[in-house]
C-alpha cells in the first residue's frame, strides 16, 4: 500500500524546502563575498550587500511558517523538534547572511588593499573562507540525509578556523609593531577573520540543532566535558 | 398524489382512530354514569344490602374490593419486585433466568378462573384459611405477579448502568447500590406496575369467586380470615342472578360506577405518588 | 503507590493486555494513551477492579496498590474501592441532590454523623472546586447542573470518601473546552493530594496534565516515560508514529 502523505506532513516538507533555498543563498553569499575579497572586486561586495535583503525575508518567512505550524498542528516528537531547529537554523543562517554583508561592506569602503593584499597570503583568509563554507555545505548535507556522522567532522573544522583566527591575530601583531602607519588597515582586517570565525562558530549551533533534531540529543554547552 | 396530501390523509386516518377510541370509552363511561348515577346516595354507599339485595346499599362490597386490593398488592409487589431484582439485577442473562422469564409470561397467559380452582385447592382447602380476605389476596396476588415483575424488570432495565458502576466505584456492596441507587430510580416506573395491577385486581371476578367472595354478607370484615364481599361479584350477583333483575338494573349501574370511581381513585393516589417521588428523584 | 508485575487480561479467549509491568509513583499523574480498543481502559479499571462485573475474564500476573496485593484472596473489594476513586467518561451523577450525590460515599459506608458529613461535603466541593457554583443550591437535583459541573461533582463525590488513588477515564472527552481545561486544572491541583492515573485520547491533554505517559497498542506497553522525553523525543518508533498522527 502507497503510504499516503498527510497534509500536516506536506507542510513541513515546504518548511524544509524553505530552509533549504535559504541554505543555498547563504552559501553562494559565502562564496561571492569570499572572491569579492580576495580579488578585491567591490562591484561583486556591492551584489552580496543588496542580495542580503533576499536572506532576511527568507528568515522572516520561515519564522512566521514557523509560527503558523506550531499554533494550527501542535507538533510533538519529531515534528515539534524539526519546526524548532528550523526555527533556530534560519536565525543562525540569517547572522551568518549579515557577517558575509559585514565583510562585503568591508571590502566597498577600505580603501586598504595594498595591505590587504599583501596580509591575505600570510593570513590564509582564502583558507578560512573554504573551510566556513565547506562546513555550512556540509551540515546542509546532514540534514538532508539526516545523518549525525558528519557533525564530528564539521566540528573539527571549526577548530581549523579557530586556529587559523588565533594565528591571525599573531601575524598582524607582528605586522603592527613592522608597520605601525598601516595600523587601521590591519585592523579592518582582523574584523575581517573576526568575522570568518564567527561565521563558523555559527556553523557549530547548526550542527547542534540538526544533532538535537535527529538524534534529540542536547550537544550545547557540554562540549568541553 | 402529492407527498402533502399523503401526509394530510395518514394525519386524518390516525386522528380519527384516536378519536374514535376516545369516545368509545367516554360512551361506555357516560353510558354508566347515565343509568347509574341515579342510585348513587349516601346510603346507598353507606348502608348494607337489605331485602334480599334489591334494596339498601353496597358499603360491604366497596370495604371487600378494597381490602382484595391492598391485600393482593402486599402479596405481589414485596414478591414481584424482589424476583424482578433477583432476575436483572443477580442472575445474569443464564439458562435459569431465561427459563423463569418464559414460565412467569406463560403464568400471565392462564385464564384467571383457573387462579380461581388453584386459590380454591391451595389457601382454601389445604392451608386452610377457608374463604377469607387472606386467600382471596394470595389469589389475586399470584395473578397480578406475572405483571408486576415483568413491569419491575422494565424499571430496573431502565436505570443506566453508569449510575451502577459509579455507585460501585464509591465502594458500595451490591445490595446498597440496589436499596440506594437502582429502586428509587426506577420507583416511578414500578408505581405504573402497580397502577396497572390495581386495575387487573379490582374487576377481578374469577378469582375470588372460590376463594374470598360471599354472595351476601351484611356485615363489615372483622378479620383477615372472613369472607367478604366484593364490588365486581356483587355486580354480577345483582346483574344475573338477583330476585328482581328489573328492580336492581339501576342497582347494578350504580354499583358499576362506584367501582369505576374506586379504580381511577387508586390511580390517581398512585400516580400522585409517583409524581411525587419522582420529583425526588429526578431523572434527566 | 501502584505496581503491576507482568499483567495479562482476557476477555475470554482475547488477550486484551499483554505482560504489562509498570509503576507509578505517589502524587504524580500518569496518563494512558493509545488508540481505541489498545486495553488502556482495560488496564485501569484493573486498579479498582471494576473489570469484576464483566463475566468471561481472566487475570494473571500481579496487581499492588499501596504494597498490597488486591487480587489476593481475602480482599475485600468495596473496601478496595474506597481507595481506589473513579472517574468515568460521562459524568454520571445519581438522581439526587448534589449534597446527596457528594454524601453517598459517606453513607454506604455507614458514616452516620451530620455534621461531619456536612463538613466532607463542603470540603469535597472546594476540593473539586465547584463549591462556589453550588454551595447555594445543595438541596437541588444534580441534574441541574452543567456536563463540566456535573462532573466535577463526581470527582468531588470521588474524593468525599477519601481515596488515596483516583482514577479516570477519559473525564472530559464529553465536554466543552472551557470545562476541559477546568477539569486539567483541577486535576494538576489534585495531584498534590492523591495519585491520579487518566485514560485520555487528546494527547494534548496527556501532555498538559500528567508527569508520565504510557503508550499502549494492541495490549501491550509499547513505552512509559516522562511526558516531556515522550512527546519531544520518545524512544520508539510506534509511539513517535502515533503522538505525530502518522499511526497506521
Amino acid at each position: 500500500m502507497e503510504k499516503q502523505i498527510k497534509h500536516t506532513e506536506k507542510e513541513l516538507l515546504a518548511l524544509r524546502d524553505e530552509v533549504s533555498q535559504m541554505w543555498q543563498l547563504v552559501i553562494s553569499q559565502l562564496e561571492k563575498v569570499k572572491q569579492a575579497y580576495l580579488e578585491n572586486d567591490a562591484e561583486l561586495a556591492r551584489e552580496v550587500i543588496s542580495r542580503e535583503k533576499r536572506v532576511d525575508t527568507f528568515e522572516l518567512k520561515i519564522d512566521s511558517d514557523c509560527e503558523n505550524y506550531i499554533a494550527l498542528f501542535s507538533p510533538v516528537a519529531v515534528d515539534l523538534r524539526l519546526v524548532l531547529s528550523m526555527i533556530k537554523i534560519s536565525g543562525t543562517l540569517e547572522r551568518i547572511g549579515d557577517f558575509a554583508e559585514g565583510i562585503a561592506r568591508h571590502v566597498v569602503v577600505d580603501g586598504c588593499c595594498g595591505v590587504a593584499m599583501e596580509l591575505k597570503e600570510d593570513l590564509r583568509i582564502g583558507q578560512m573562507f573554504d573551510t566556513v563554507i565547506s562546513m555550512l555545505s556540509d551540515s546542509y548535507v546532514a540534514l538532508e540525509t539526516e545523518n549525525t556522522k558528519l557533525a564530528g567532522k564539521i566540528m573539527q573544522q571549526d577548530e581549523e578556523v579557530d586556529a587559523l583566527y588565533r594565528n591571525a591575530i599573531r601575524v598582524l601583531a607582528a605586522y603592527v609593531a613592522k608597520r605601525p602607519e598601516q595600523a587601521r588597515c590591519i585592523l579592518e582586517t582582523l574584523l575581517v577573520t573576526r568575522k570568518i570565525e564567527r561565521i563558523g562558530d555559527h556553523c557549530d549551533n547548526i550542527v547542534e540543532e540538526i544533532v538535537f533534531y535527529i538524534d534529540a540529543k542536547i550537544l550545547k554547552h557540554n562540549r568541553s566535558k | 398524489m402529492s407527498k402533502k396530501s399523503n401526509q394530510a390523509i395518514a394525519f386524518w386516518t390516525f386522528r380519527i382512530l384516536g378519536l374514535i377510541v376516545v369516545a368509545i370509552l367516554f360512551w361506555i363511561l357516560g353510558f354508566i354514569i347515565w343509568h347509574g348515577a341515579g342510585s348513587i346516595n349516601w346510603e346507598f354507599l353507606t348502608s348494607e344490602p337489605t331485602d334480599g339485595m334489591t334494596g339498601g346499599g353496597i358499603f360491604p362490597a366497596i370495604v371487600g374490593t378494597f381490602c382484595l386490593i391492598v391485600g393482593s398488592m402486599i402479596v405481589a409487589f414485596p414478591l414481584g419486585v424482589m424476583s424482578a431484582i433477583y432476575t436483572t439485577e443477580y442472575a445474569g442473562n443464564g439458562k435459569i433466568v431465561r427459563f423463569i422469564r418464559i414460565m412467569t409470561n406463560n403464568l400471565g397467559s392462564i385464564p384467571s378462573i383457573i387462579f380461581g380452582l388453584f386459590g380454591m385447592a391451595l389457601f382454601v382447602n389445604s392451608l386452610g384459611f377457608g374463604d377469607s380476605i387472606i386467600a382471596g389476596s394470595f389469589t389475586l396476588g399470584l395473578l397480578v405477579l406475572p405483571l408486576v415483575i415483568r413491569t419491575t424488570e422494565e424499571a430496573l432495565k431502565a436505570v443506566p448502568d453508569s449510575y451502577r458502576t459509579g455507585s460501585l466505584a464509591l465502594g458500595a456492596t451490591k445490595l446498597q447500590t440496589i436499596w440506594r441507587v437502582v429502586l428509587p430510580t426506577a420507583f416511578p416506573n414500578i408505581t405504573t406496575g402497580l397502577i396497572l395491577s390495581i386495575g387487573r385486581v379490582s374487576g377481578e371476578t374469577a378469582p375470588i369467586l372460590f376463594t374470598a367472595a360471599a354472595y351476601f354478607l351484611p356485615k363489615l370484615p372483622s378479620s383477615i380470615y372472613d369472607q367478604v364481599m366484593a364490588l365486581p361479584y356483587h355486580l354480577y350477583v345483582i346483574a344475573t342472578s338477583g330476585t328482581d333483575l328489573e328492580a336492581t338494573r339501576p342497582m347494578a349501574y350504580g354499583t358499576a360506577l362506584v367501582l369505576i370511581f374506586i379504580v381511577l381513585v387508586m390511580n390517581l393516589s398512585a400516580s400522585a405518588l409517583r409524581r411525587y417521588i419522582g420529583k425526588k428523584t429526578k431523572t434527566n | 503507590m501502584i505496581e503491576t508485575k507482568d499483567i495479562n487480561f482476557y476477555y475470554g479467549d482475547f488477550h486484551a493486555l499483554k505482560g504489562i509491568s509498570m509503576k507509578m509513583q505517589p502524587n504524580t499523574v500518569t496518563a494512558f494513551i493509545g488508540p481505541s480498543g489498545c486495553g488502556k481502559s482495560t488496564f485501569l479499571r484493573l486498579f479498582n477492579r471494576m473489570n469484576d462485573l464483566i463475566p468471561g475474564t481472566r487475570l494473571t500476573g500481579e496487581c499492588l496498590v499501596g504494597g498490597e496485593d488486591i487480587y489476593a484472596k481475602g480482599v475485600q473489594v468495596d473496601e478496595l474501592r474506597k481507595k481506589v476513586g473513579m472517574v468515568f467518561q460521562k459524568p454520571n451523577p445519581f438522581p439526587k441532590s448534589i449534597f446527596e450525590n457528594v454524601a453517598y460515599g459517606l453513607r454506604v459506608n455507614g458514616v452516620k454523623d451530620k455534621a461531619f458529613i456536612r463538613q466532607r461535603v463542603e470540603e469535597s466541593l472546594r476540593g473539586a472546586a465547584l463549591w462556589d457554583e453550588v454551595k447555594d443550591k445543595l438541596k437541588k437535583s444534580a441534574f441541574e447542573l452543567s456536563g463540566g459541573q456535573q462532573q466535577r461533582l463526581c470527582i468531588a463525590r470521588a474524593l468525599a470518601i477519601s481515596p488515596s488513588v483516583l482514577l479516570m477515564d477519559e473525564p472530559a472527552s464529553a465536554l466543552d473546552p472551557i470545562s476541559t481545561s477546568k477539569i486539567e486544572e483541577l486535576i494538576h491541583e489534585l495531584k498534590r493530594d492523591y495519585t491520579i492515573v487518566i485514560v485520555t485520547h487528546n494527547m494534548q491533554q496527556a501532555a498538559r496534565v500528567s508527569d508520565k505517559t504510557g503508550f499502549f497498542m494492541l495490549g501491550e506497553l509499547v513505552e512509559y516515560s516522562d511526558t516531556k522525553k515522550m512527546f519531544l523525543n520518545p524512544e520508539k518508533i510506534q509511539t513517535q508514529n502515533y503522538i505525530t498522527g502518522r499511526f497506521g
